[in-house]
């Protein structure tokens, strides 16, 4: 199979890249019409599609889960999730014909050999949805003529999308139809349908397509979620370590650290984390960051590079096709890092304290995000679909961190999402090493603001301020974090 | 003076611009046993909190623990609330999560908790059977902790007070949610653990207490003030009666004859049985009483009723009308029904002002997402003005007394004027005064056409409109009468 990307002229592909609206409240006037009276049967029944199918039936639709043979006489989770909650559970044989919409919510890794199995059984004129585009587009499979493929995509772990719903809300929510199927032109109407079925129209909803949700969101995971909060969790912690900070109170710091430091990103984006630290760490932090962007810079553009020309995608899935040999070992090596082996000390660090002890941590975090951004809009994606896979993503990850630590991290996140984790992983760091040379226990450890006089130069201050609040990734998050205010904050006492 | 237990003296505690308490001296001698009421707001909870070391005051505690003792020379505060952490230690549930089932998404057993809490606390897991007497789920080892009732974990939380026997034990709203039986057994333990050596204090304003408790005391002005009795306790000015406002005169729209239809009625989670062959008809107009025991499955019962829960779908269930699972939505149901309920309670948006939280019972989400109608404003500016909350309109909700906190939550159940109401242990935490109050308030509501379904453990403690019972034991129907005589 061809990469799709690859075949389309630069013409349309920058046609497709750039398709990025951010929808008003009022298109979703007709709520679940589309859908109504039909069939939905969903392949797969981990979080998303548990969690998804859980809200579609509670919105008045008709769900069952199609599952392979092995898993329903095994009684794997999968089966265990529909059959506790009394949905149909049947074979792909048995349910699949019957279906007028066809949810794909396996792993990326099975989409091919689903699609395989499932595509001939469907009826004439069904259609087949996915939330993830990798399968489309990086690995070019052909759907049949007579089906619409679309995308709906929440842009927030299952359990969330759950949670969302029956607080009467929702998640913020990429949708696309595949310009290819979309032979009877009712792609869209059933996407919105769709979404609204799962409440994610009320927390923002973002007109996409599958090629700039895959090469954005392939950007993000790689850069953003996870590469980049394992990369300064590690040399944070190691730093600390070097310079003989305790290591249960370095380990704690890092751990939660990260989820503290990203919720105020996640409320009022790297302006209100940035605002968090005293205008003198607020200065330092800066400066950091912009010697952090210069250094990672070239990082981030072959990444983005490599992801646009499809050689990222095509080495994974040669991975792929050798066992996971490299995941498998990159991952394992994860877990032997002093980071991960050594435990949370039992020590009280107040909320305020995770930013003045981890100045380097903001500083690093906002030259990740800024340079993900950039990067993504340079390459042709539109500021919308950057901001979702850039500053989005952050506070979600780094929940998971605060939860599970980086090796459980990485194996909740996507197989996708690990593979370019530990590529930006293993590339970023002896980049860093130099730059790492000059860090002491003042911007990672230890209080900045100690022993300062806390006083600031007024000009100098006014100009940071400026640079931060007018970046690119600050105008367009000001507007889509509006349609999401609501979301309820992550709790980080 | 050798037999001063707690010596508190200028003890000053301030929230905010607000002086909590101001000044305040209290000794408590080895022999005294003390219960501080009072009206709500007084500053009860924050007294009981400086106690244990829970806030920030100045002034001196003193606290003389024997050092001769066997038991923890420790205070301890059970606080009115429960609180529990999944598997990772993550706090962050969602509203009925308990009755979404997924795999890997678990919680800690209720052994696993106990036997958790016992090594932590150096305590015998042989000495735990008495205890578990009060509590008592039958199958410890496979009920976990998101699957309890409010009142199983409210029980699940006396345990450990009771089992770690702390030399001070502080116990705010001790009977919060308890079934009655339960609650003479509480009693009972509390002048067990009395004899033997432990210091209480009870932070309620009940009359019904265990027998050891001989110093009664409120907070006036900041300062501790001590009464004769618990029946000497001061209590919240009654209200005065008020005109209902026009819109909740009007008879709710719902045109059919049958709200709730359950017929033969199964939930299971795994091998434990929730609810069996429960029927159950809930007509227009019926002011139904709910009850039984903790744990007995009646917040499971109002679930599939609420539209919150997923086996709905796998029953025969009729509601206004429509079978569940015939194309209708759950905010179509909830759109007919105002709900309170302690898991209501439990989840509401912290970050809520008074005017938001009634403001979003509109569209039945927890938190306030849309632009609210004039129209709508101005039933909002009339019910504040009925349950006298015009004044605390911007406050979140949180800082206001609990009594309090469920007036708002009753108004949002109310701003839509629903054809049904469920009010599951709306009273829970509130003592005889403010229970009194919101139960007249109900009352008065009561008369225009609208279906009631209340959930109280206390017959002196309910609305006098209730004119049906239906008794849950062990998720079966017990019982189905008439209620001819609530005043026991």
């Amino acid at each position: 199979m061809a990469n799709y990307f690859n075949t389309l002229p630069l013409r349309e592909q920058l046609n497709q890249l750039g398709v990025a609206e951010f929808m008003d409240i009022s298109e979703f006037a007709d709520g679940v019409s589309a859908l109504k009276g039909k069939k939905i049967v969903i392949v797969g029944c981990g979080a998303q599609g548990l969690n998804q199918g859980l809200n579609l039936r509670d919105s008045g639709l008709d769900v069952s889960y199609a599952l392979r043979k092995e898993a329903i006489e095994q009684k794997r989770d999968s089966w265990k999730n529909a059959t506790d909650n009394h949905f149909t559970v049947g074979t792909y044989e048995e349910l699949i014909p019957t279906a007028d919409l066809v949810s794909n919510l396996t792993p990326d890794k099975q989409h091919s050999s689903v699609i395989d199995a499932v595509m001939p059984l469907m009826k004439q004129g069904a259609t087949l949805s996915y939330s993830h585009g990798f399968n489309i587009v990086e690995e070019g499979k052909q759907i049949r003529k007579d089906l619409t493929v679309i995308m709906i995509a929440p842009k927030c772990p299952g359990s969330e999308v759950r949670a969302e719903y029956l607080r009467g809300f929702g998640v913020p929510t990429l949708i696309a139809v595949h310009p290819e199927n979309d032979p009877q032109g009712k792609g869209l109407a059933e996407a919105k349908a769709y979404c609204v079925g799962t409440g994610g129209h009320k927390a923002g909803v973002l007109r996409s397509s599958f090629v700039a949700e895959v090469k954005s969101d392939l950007m993000g995971e790689q850069t953003i979620l996870c590469g980049l909060l394992q990369t300064g969790s590690i040399l944070s912690f190691d730093k600390m370590i070097e310079k003989g900070i305790e290591p249960g109170y370095a380990a704690k710091l890092v751990q939660y650290g990260v989820e503290v430091i990203t919720e105020a990103l996640k409320q009022g984006g790297i302006t209100a984390m940035m605002d968090r630290l005293s205008n003198v760490a607020k200065i330092k932090a800066f400066e950091v960051s912009e010697e952090l962007k210069t250094i990672m810079r070239p990082l981030f553009q072959k990444h983005q590079d490599d992801i646009m020309s499809g050689h990222f995608s095509r080495t994974m899935m040669e991975d792929w096709a050798n066992g996971d040999k490299n995941l498998l070992q990159w991952r394992a090596a994860t877990g032997e890092t002093a980071f991960e082996k050594t435990p949370a000390g039992d020590v009280k660090i107040s909320e305020q304290e995770y930013f003045d002890h981890a100045v380097f941590m903001v500083s690093y975090i906002k030259a990740g995000v800024e340079l993900a951004f950039e990067t993504m809009v340079e390459a042709g994606i539109k500021p919308e679909s950057a901001y979702y896979e850039s500053l989005h993503e952050t506070p979600l990850i780094a929940n998971t961190i605060a939860r599970k630590k980086l090796f459980e991290m990485n194996r909740v996140i996507s197989d996708t999402a690990e593979y370019g984790c530990y590529l930006f992983d293993h590339a970023c760091k002896p980049l860093l090493a130099d730059f790492m040379k000059t860090v002491d226990t003042d911007i990672i450890g230890r209080n900045f603001n100690e022993g300062k006089d806390l006083a600031v130069d007024n000009q100098a201050l006014i100009a940071v301020n400026e640079a931060i609040r007018t970046h690119p990734v600050e105008k367009v998050g000001a507007v889509l974090r509006k349609a999401m205010t609501a979301m309820k904050a992550i709790k980080t006492a | 003076m050798t037999d001063t237990f707690v010596h508190i003296a200028q003890l000053n505690l301030q929230y905010a611009q607000q002086v909590v308490l101001d000044q305040l001296d209290w000794q408590i001698h080895r022999d005294e046993f003390w219960q501080i009421g009072g009206k709500s707001g007084s500053g009860k909870s924050a007294l009981a909190k400086a106690l244990a070391g829970l806030e920030k005051t100045s002034g001196t505690i003193r606290i003389h623990f024997d050092r001769e003792s066997s038991r923890p020379p420790r205070v301890l505060y059970v606080s009115n609330w429960y609180q529990f952490t999944n598997l990772e230690g993550d706090r962050n549930f969602y509203y009925q999560q308990r009755y979404n089932k997924q795999q890997k998404n678990d919680t800690l057993t209720v052994y696993a908790e106990l036997t958790a809490y016992a090594n932590s606390e150096n305590l015998s897991m042989e000495n735990l059977t008495p205890y578990l007497d009060l509590f008592g789920p039958a199958d410890l080892k496979n009920t976990q902790l998101i699957e309890l009732s409010s009142g199983e974990h409210k029980k699940l939380q006396l345990i450990k007070a009771l089992w770690l026997k702390p030399q001070l034990l502080i116990v705010d709203e001790p009977y919060t949610g308890l079934d009655k039986a339960s609650r003479q057994k509480l009693n009972d333990f509390l002048d067990g653990l009395a004899a033997d050596g432990v210091q209480l204090v009870l932070v309620t304003n009940e009359t019904d207490l265990p027998r050891c408790i001989n110093r009664f005391a409120e907070i006036e002005d900041g300062k501790l003030k001590q009464v004769d009795s618990a029946w000497m306790l001061s209590k919240d000015i009654s209200r005065t009666p008020k005109e209902l406002p026009q819109f909740l005169r009007e008879e709710p729209a719902f045109s059919g004859d049958l709200l709730v239809e359950m017929e033969n009625i199964h939930i299971r989670y795994g091998e434990k049985q929730v609810l069996s062959g429960v029927d159950w008809t809930v007509r227009k107009g019926e002011k139904w009483l709910l009850q039984g025991p903790n744990g007995s499955g009646k917040s499971t019962l109002l679930s599939l009723i609420t539209g919150d829960h997923p086996q709905a779908y796998a029953n025969h269930i009729r509601l206004f009308g429509h079978r569940r699972g015939s194309g209708e939505s759950i905010w179509e149901i909830k759109e007919r029904i105002g709900l309170i309920s302690p898991e209501l309670h439990w989840y509401f948006d912290k970050t809520a002002s008074v005017w938001q939280a009634i403001a979003s019972g509109f569209y039945d989400s927890i938190g306030l997402f849309r632009h609210v109608s004039y129209e709508k404003q101005q039933k909002i500016r009339q019910l504040l003005a009925f349950f006298d909350l015009t004044a605390d309109k911007d406050r979140l909700i949180t800082t206001l007394p609990l009594g309090k906190q469920r007036l708002v939550l009753l108004a949002r159940t109310l701003i839509k004027n629903p054809p049904l109401l469920i009010l599951d242990e709306p009273c829970q935490g509130l003592d005889q005064s403010q229970t009194a109050l919101f139960n007249a308030v109900v009352d008065e509501l009561c008369g225009f056409g609208k279906t009631l379904i209340y959930v109280g453990h206390y017959e002196t403690q309910l609305p006098s409109c209730l004119e049906k019972r239906i008794v849950l034991e062990k998720g079966e129907v017990q019982v189905i009468e008439e209620i001819n005589e609530l005043a026991y």
